[in-house]
């Protein structure tokens, strides 16, 4: 994109709730079930029924507005949103059009550079997912064990300026809905999905262009290249002196480009009305202290905790933090360990385990590598038993047999060589073999040490102790 | 014709053995089969004849013990056929039961069957309807009135005791006024919609028909429980009225009532005559009558149709012949498919009132309609309670005529006007008795007036009604 535009984007994120029951009716969520299994008269729009709140999905809704910083209504109302489609049986969705049940609310966004940006949040509000439709060739089939899924809509403002920033927040609300248990937030598996709202303006201007809405995003991936597309798209518009219509866009994963889905002029006109079935819904001083009281810790709530109590870094901990189940396993080796390496465990968590984590698309919950296992390996290395080079090697043997390190290097006599005088001998056959390198060290190429440390390893498969060989190279060559 | 007059008296008769459920069950059968009115859509006939066997054995506790019922076909009925009075549900068995009909068999009530309506309520006449035009029992050259007509029917030619109706715009209390019966609505909130399939939801009330307000009682008792399936339902539990009325002995009228002469002044000359007279008599007897104001009654027809058809164009939206209803198969698409199938499906009035509420509801339209309409739902309902300031019940004509002629043609809008008086109550979301009294001078048919009450005085007004019900008659 050229940078004469600057982009503006705001979201609307939609995550199902993880009720044990539907949002007006005892169905129980089972929206991979058998199809049309779990649906009732109400779900099914039977003439003559009528919805009943689910206590559970409001207090999930004021959780995730508190833990957003949001102002509560006391009183907030439920709108019909009205259009017709096979997979919405009453005709209308029920949602939250005038008064939501949270409103003006932000996250704070911490870029690598540990720079702070505020993201505004408009309101969040209560609605209900639809049914599923599948199409296939002369005929479309409908799923309805989805319709009637309590669903929040978050919608922000129109804060961002890059699809990094889109995505980091993305993250955030996700390990948010996580920690707080409230939604399964995977995008992937469409318990959360992302509307992008787009524009450019020249550079330095106030006046917002006019923006496309791109929905139903199901990837980060897919959110990043639908903005970038959207960016490109409307800038060689703008180049051209062309205007850019206020249009629906769907994103085509295959083809990286959107598709128009509407235009706004013949915009679909929601009718909306408010839901004569359900009374106000009202929230209460009382209800609002007791949840917050009973508020789980939050994803920037532990990452100042881990920063104050094992004295990681910033950085460390927003990566541990990002995922519940990862703070959960750091935390837990972390108090299984004896010393104070929270650093060194950190640093394994961060890297091994996260690259064979991802690499296996596994669940850190479920793996044979447990923290008691890391913990002990941790140990390994510090008590100078073994050293990082071995304990990398057998990280991956742990990782899949779940074996524990202290049996693996018993088994293989991996143990590090401490012993000086063995290894001075080996020392001394290296100087020997390499006049050329003891001349570059000598005149101070510090960095041939390693070289010497290298050619130890080598000769001891990796034994000998890093630190004794460095130290009896310095001194035999009486650096 | 059965012997019983009322449900008290067959109450009675069963409990007291000159009658069995069964017999008193195969007579009013008898006379809804006989078909001179064209009252029934479904009849339940082995359904209730089960019923009535299953009451004589366990024997007569409650007062609607092996009482026979008809129910408007708007409300749901498990495994029976629950058509709306509309081609659209021609063929719509509905897979769960509705409050109401579960709460009246619940108390031992024996349903004959399914009557007619006007589709989906929308109506005053009882014509609107593929199931033809009902027929005015007393004089067939008559309407019944709508657009509960066939409810009132069937209790007026006897197959039904009582039967329930439902009111969102006077669709009970008109054609009880229209038939010389006794009709009920209730406070709004007072019982379940669960289970009724819905016209207007903020206006909707399930409304029973009888003979007296002794019936209406044992009917309201029956029908009251709490029902955690409707939001909208005060959970205030049922109501005991019956036995109030029964072990009352204050005959006494000690009640102010509150009367807006304008609304009389603007009734027919037999109709303003007859309500004249039952004012007049009942001062004799001790009420007093106090002048009062409705001032923004006179915008109730205008509210109505925009709030009314808003909700309907809302509530009629799953009957698109994919999910529900008839569905006509030449369609291009999807689009093209909803178009034919609500085109066909739906009469020429709720396609009206679908278009118009569609409308209101538009984007640029709604706040001049639908928004404005609501504010002025408020002032009506205000009226009201000014008036609640200075007296018990407020009293009204229910219709400016009496029942409307097969062959008057009116158009839209002058059928409207006909609920002018009926609508504020529900717009106000109050309880209101239509009492039958006196005959009209011009036609012999049955005159009458409604007896208004506040929210939640329902039982209150039940039994005042029945004072006023018993020294009137």
């Amino acid at each position: 994109m050229s940078n004469k535009y600057e982009t503006v984007i705001g979201i609307e994120i939609h995550a199902q709730l993880n009720t044990k029951t539907k949002a007006w009716c005892n169905c129980e969520l089972k929206i991979n079930g058998f199809e049309n299994h779990y649906v009732c008269e109400v779900c099914s729009a039977q003439p003559g029924t009528l919805p009943v709140v689910n206590k559970q999905a409001v207090e999930y809704a004021l959780m995730l507005g508190l833990a957003t910083d949001c102002n509560i209504n006391k009183t907030s109302f439920y709108d019909r949103k009205n259009y017709f489609y096979p997979d919405l049986p009453k005709g209308y969705q029920i949602t939250q059009f005038h008064t939501p049940i949270c409103k003006d609310g932000s996250l704070d966004l911490i870029d690598e550079n540990g720079v702070t940006k505020k993201i505004r949040i408009e309101r969040i509000q209560l609605e209900e997912d639809t049914g599923k439709s599948t199409h296939y060739n002369d005929y479309s089939l409908v799923n309805l064990n989805r319709a009637g899924t309590p669903l929040v809509e978050i919608v922000t403002m129109p804060d961002f300026k890059t699809a990094k920033e889109v995505t980091n927040f993305l993250k955030k609300i996700q390990s948010i809905l996580v920690y707080l248990d409230v939604s399964k937030g995977n995008l992937q598996d469409g318990n959360m999905r992302c509307d992008v709202n787009l524009s450019l303006m020249p550079k330095g201007s106030n006046t917002f262009g006019t923006r496309t809405e791109v929905k139903n995003l199901n990837s980060f991936r897919s959110v990043e290249r639908a903005i970038a597309h959207e960016q490109s798209r409307q800038a060689q518009l703008l180049d051209k002196g062309e205007e850019v219509l206020q249009q629906t866009l769907l994103f085509d994963v295959d083809t990286g480009a959107t598709r128009v889905l509407r235009t706004k002029s013949d915009a679909d006109d929601y009718r909306y009305i408010p839901e004569p079935d359900l009374l106000a819904l009202s929230v209460t001083e009382e209800n609002i202290r007791k949840l917050k009281d009973n508020l789980p810790e939050l994803p920037t709530d532990k990452v100042n905790r881990f920063v104050k109590d094992f004295k990681i870094p910033k950085y460390d901990a927003e990566v541990i933090c990002s995922e519940k189940k990862l703070a959960n396993y750091f935390e837990e080796a972390c108090s299984l360990h004896s010393g104070n390496a929270y650093k060194k465990i950190s640093n394994w968590v961060m890297v091994e385990l996260l690259k064979l984590v991802n690499e296996a698309k596994a669940d850190v919950e479920t793996i044979k590598l447990t923290p008691k296992h890391l913990v002990e390996l941790v140990e390994l290395i510090e008590s100078g038993k073994i050293s990082g080079k071995i304990a990398k090697e057998i990280f991956v043997e742990v990782y899949d047999t779940g074996n524990y390190p202290s049996a693996i290097v018993k088994e293989k006599g991996l143990e590090q060589n401490s012993d000086s005088s063995e290894i001075e001998e080996i020392v001394k056959e290296i100087i020997k073999a390499h006049p050329k390198e003891v001349e570059e060290l000598k005149s101070g190429r510090d960095r041939v040490m390693g070289f010497f440390v290298g050619q130890v390893m080598k000769k001891t498969q990796g034994k000998a102790n890093p630190k004794i060989t460095s130290d009896l190279v310095t001194k035999l060559l009486d650096l | 014709m059965s012997e019983f007059k009322n449900i008290y008296d067959a109450h009675l008769a069963l409990k007291n053995k000159k009658i069995s459920a069964k017999e008193l069950c195969v007579e009013h059968i008898k006379v809804a089969k006989e078909n001179k009115n064209n009252t029934f859509i479904t009849l339940t006939e082995d359904f209730a004849l089960e019923k009535a066997k299953k009451i004589d054995e366990k024997g007569i506790n409650n007062h609607l013990d092996g009482i026979p019922f008809s129910l408007k076909d708007l409300f749901i009925t498990k495994n029976i056929r629950t058509t709306a009075g509309s081609k659209m549900l021609y063929n719509y068995i509905p897979p769960y039961e509705g409050t109401t009909s579960d709460n009246l068999q619940d108390a031992g009530a024996v349903l004959i069957g399914k009557v007619g309506c006007d589709e989906f309520g929308m109506g005053s006449s009882n014509e609107n309807t593929p199931f033809g035009p009902v027929n005015l029992p007393i004089n067939n050259d008559y309407l019944p009135g709508g657009s509960s007509g066939a409810s009132a029917v069937s209790v007026l030619e006897g197959s039904s005791l009582f039967s329930m109706g439902t009111d969102t715009g006077g669709s009970v209390r008109l054609p009880a006024n229209f038939c010389g019966l006794v009709g009920y609505k209730p406070t709004y909130g007072r019982v379940s919609r669960y289970g009724q399939i819905a016209y207007a939801s903020s206006l909707d009330q399930a409304s029973p028909f009888a003979k007296t307000p002794l019936d209406i009682a044992m009917i309201m008792d029956s029908i009251t429980k709490n029902d955690e399936k409707d939001s909208t339902q005060a959970p205030i539990g049922a109501m005991n009225s019956a036995s109030k009325i029964l072990n009352n002995t204050d005959k006494d009228l000690k009640m102010t009532i509150g009367i807006d002469r304008s609304m009389i002044e603007g009734c027919r000359e037999d109709v303003r005559d007859s309500l004249n007279q039952s004012i007049k008599e009942l001062e004799k007897k001790g009420v007093k009558f106090k002048d009062i104001s409705l001032p923004h009654l006179k915008y109730s027809v205008a509210v109505y149709y925009v709030i009314a058809t808003s909700e309907a164009s809302s509530n009629l939206a799953r009957f698109d012949g994919v999910h529900f209803g008839y569905s006509s198969k030449n369609g291009k698409d999807l689009e093209d498919s909803y178009a034919l199938s609500r085109s066909i499906g739906f009469h020429e009035e709720v396609k009206r009132r679908v278009l118009l509420g569609t409308f209101c509801l538009s984007s640029g339209y709604s706040d001049e309609y639908y928004s404005h309409a609501c504010k002025v739902r408020k002032l009506i309902y205000d009226d009201f309670q000014k008036a609640f300031k200075e007296c018990d019940y407020v009293y009204s004509p229910v219709c400016a005529t009496t029942a409307f002629r097969k062959d008057e043609i009116l158009t839209p809008l002058q059928m409207y006007m006909n609920d002018l008086y009926t609508i504020p109550v529900n717009l106000a979301g109050l309880p209101s008795m239509a009492i039958p009294y006196g005959k009209s001078s011009l036609n012999s048919l049955p005159t009458g007036f409604q007896l208004i009450g506040n929210s939640f005085k329902d039982e209150e007004l039940i039994l005042d009604g029945h004072k006023v019900f018993e020294v009137l008659k």
